[in-house]
């Protein structure tokens, strides 16, 4: 059992890394068909577009899940100490989208 | 923002995949270098160069940290901590770079492609520390196997004040010029706090995602991000650092090291002298 356990990490360990695989996977295989989509049709319209658009979405989510499954897991095992400070840094992140509207209004 | 065009993508994968593969065999992100090829050589706002850089340092930190989670050389707590520091500081270098003008930003640029050339040929012959095994690595600190030694190595975090400090600024410089962060805050936390190189740069790759974030969401919101060109660059660099990781072993980094460093210091010369006009 605790030979298994340490094989892949502590839980916490063992979520992040899934988050991580699962966010550079979906967002690469997204990124690489609209890119070559592109490539194909000579435009950016239609799915090329949205594949794009969704890649890179995905590929700014994936550390802000990483955040959000850390924060979750210090709650389970009550480290309150990290769990406010993981969400201090989502709260910056969160922060970083106001600040994009916020900066989209002004300039 | 550039206009998309096949062979414009095209370079753009190419010079990534290079970028990439220089990265992972010195030890430092793309993004020094691909930020002054898309703004000198391309001719791309600066702001474009570093909207698409950022992209390529949060696919890196994801793909290369996915792999290394679970083998105990991140430091999450750690790493955790500090990003408290590098997200604040992304977070303002992000509104800063709207506000500022792009002729500042290239001496900035050329400043700290400066300093990355010096710490790079001050690191040539760098060592890693063994501490005792037994010791107690406290709430902070971490144990982790080493391959090279065949032994546990034990740390404790020293001097927490200068390696938040740290993060922020390299958080600060991360947003602001599109780079990854690590090539500052690493030499400070092995050096001054504590902490053996491979769990440095470990940790500082983990964070660097999170505070690339902080600021390609700033840069994205406000329309500076070119979709198909990041999806070059991310893929190319993708590609880069996996080849540079597979082949890394075997190429000699100390004339490697000389090589860029010299290129860094080009590279900083011209952005002086393109901010200068």
């Amino acid at each position: 059992m605790s030979a298994d356990r340490d094989a892949e990490g502590p839980p916490l360990e063992r979520w992040v890394g899934l988050v991580l695989r699962i966010g550079v996977m979906a967002s690469s295989a997204c990124l690489t068909v609209g890119l070559v989509l592109v490539l194909i049709s000579g435009g950016e319209g239609g799915a090329a577009g949205i594949l794009l658009r969704t890649g890179i979405i995905v590929l700014l989510v994936t550390p802000v899940a990483r955040v959000v499954v850390s924060t979750a897991q210090y709650i389970i095992v009550r480290d309150w100490t990290f769990a406010v400070l993981t969400t201090i840094v989502l709260v910056e992140l969160m922060a970083s989208v106001v600040a994009a509207f916020f900066l989209n209004r002004r300039i | 923002m550039p206009v998309v065009t096949p062979s414009l993508a095209l370079i753009i994968f190419v010079v990534g995949a290079a970028a990439g593969s220089l990265g992972a065999l010195l030890g430092l992100g793309g993004g020094v270098f691909l930020v002054p090829f898309l703004n000198l050589v391309l001719g791309f706002p600066f702001s474009a160069a570093a909207a698409i850089s950022l992209t390529t340092v949060i696919a890196t930190s994801s793909s290369v940290s996915a792999g290394r989670a679970g083998k105990h050389l991140i430091n999450m707590k750690l790493g955790m901590l500090l990003e408290v520091a590098t997200a604040a500081g992304s977070l303002l270098g992000g509104v800063t770079a709207q506000l500022i003008a792009q002729s500042l930003l290239q001496k900035l640029f050329g400043i700290v492609a400066a300093l990355v050339a010096l710490i790079m040929l001050s690191r040539l012959r760098r060592r890693n520390v063994i501490l005792d095994p037994a010791a107690d690595p406290g709430v902070l600190g971490g144990r982790f196997y080493e391959a090279e030694s065949r032994g546990m190595v034990t740390y404790r975090v020293k001097r927490l004040p200068l390696a938040v400090a740290a993060s922020f600024v390299a958080g600060n410089v991360s947003s602001l010029l599109g780079i990854g962060g690590g090539i500052i805050k690493v030499p400070i936390l092995n050096a001054w706090c504590g902490i053996p190189l491979r769990a440095a740069a470990a940790t500082s790759a983990f964070m660097i995602g999170v505070t690339a974030t902080a600021g390609a969401i700033i840069y994205y919101g406000h329309g500076q991000l070119e979709p198909a060109l990041a999806a070059a660059a991310v893929l190319g660099v993708q590609v880069g650092s996996w080849g540079g990781l597979r082949f890394g072993a075997t190429a000699s980094s100390k004339w490697l090291k000389i090589l860029m460093a010299a290129l860094l210091f080009i590279v900083s010369a011209m952005m002086f002298l393109r901010g200068g006009r």
